[in-house]
């Protein structure tokens, strides 16, 4: 039976770029693309999905050196990828690009139906989903920094305070503050939009 | 109130599906050719700059630490009275050394 060719871990190509050998890099590119891409899709939009997660690449690869061996590089990686996203609404909201969608009567409409329980949770339409995205992103545009990737991180992808800490490098007693108040503004902004 | 409450976990529902539907955006397969390039760009690593990172990223960090430290230092030393000795500045000032020295060369 022939050998099974030799494959080398994260650790031993990470050793052998800090070595000089800049082409093993792409080991760790093939590997790890779709992951980071899909955090760069949850978390910007869609026009800057592509550089969000080559820029992620590129901060990872200048890390390099400061990566602790006995921990895991998906972790790593994916603490990185949040972060640049972060950074980048942090920018946004500092150079006041921000895209600010409008509160549309499509968006009432849906939201009243969704509240007065016309919907049911098994429901597939895609407009409905599409309807259900658009009133997400008229709302999060809305929140700070802080507040909307705290909220996208625990509220939306159900991850645990300790996890979304460890992922943004905050203290757990942030994560928390900031969620209790992230949530409550997310609230506040639907049960608002709907009086209005 | 639990109807409320129910609505609530539909529509949490509902944000979180349209929120998962965002991964279904398709990317370009000139994007893995361009970050090549770019991280060839870059050229090998260099741990020295890396160090001097790490250090630029501690030395704030550690600020208002030192501050606090030295402040607490200073007056530590007042507390232990540190000020100069009268007799000392007085034997500095009033040295009678060079008089002597001076009535040496006279003679």
């Amino acid at each position: 039976m022939p050998d099974q060719p030799h494959k080398p871990s994260d650790v031993e190509i990470i050793r052998r770029i800090i070595n000089g050998d800049v082409n093993s890099f792409e080991h760790l590119l093939k590997k790890y693309q779709d992951h980071v891409l899909m955090i760069a899709k949850k978390h910007v939009p869609y026009i800057e999905v592509e550089e969000m997660a080559q820029e992620v690449f590129v901060r990872a690869y200048q890390a390099l050196p400061g990566f602790k061996e006995e921990g895991s590089f998906k972790q790593w990686l994916s603490a990185i990828a949040v972060r640049t996203c972060y950074d980048f609404w942090r920018k946004q909201y500092r150079s006041k690009e921000l895209p600010i969608s409008d509160f549309t009567d499509s968006h009432r409409d849906w939201m009243e139906k969704t509240l007065s329980n016309q919907f049911d949770i098994s429901f597939n339409e895609r407009s409905h989903t599409e309807e259900a995205r658009e009133l997400l992103d008229w709302a999060l545009d809305r929140l700070s920094a802080e507040d909307r990737i705290v909220l996208e991180l625990e509220y939306l992808e159900g991850l645990s305070v300790k996890e979304a800490a460890c992922l943004l490098g905050w203290s757990v007693a942030k994560v928390k503050v900031r969620s209790f108040r992230s949530r409550r503004k997310l609230k506040k902004l639907l049960t608002e939009s709907m009086v209005d | 109130m639990k109807s409320l409450q129910h609505r609530h976990e539909v529509l949490k529902k509902i944000l979180r599906k349209a929120y998962y539907e965002k991964e279904r955006v398709k990317v370009g397969k000139q994007w893995h050719q361009d970050l090549m390039c770019r991280i060839r760009g870059l050229g090998p690593i260099e741990t020295g700059t890396y160090f001097f990172m790490l250090f630029e990223q501690f030395f704030w960090r550690l600020t208002p630490a030192t501050c606090f430290l030295i402040f607490i230092s200073v007056t530590l030393l007042f507390k232990l009275d540190f000020s100069p000795k009268y007799d000392i500045l007085a034997s500095l000032i009033y040295d009678t050394e060079e008089v002597t020295l001076a009535q040496l060369f006279e003679f």
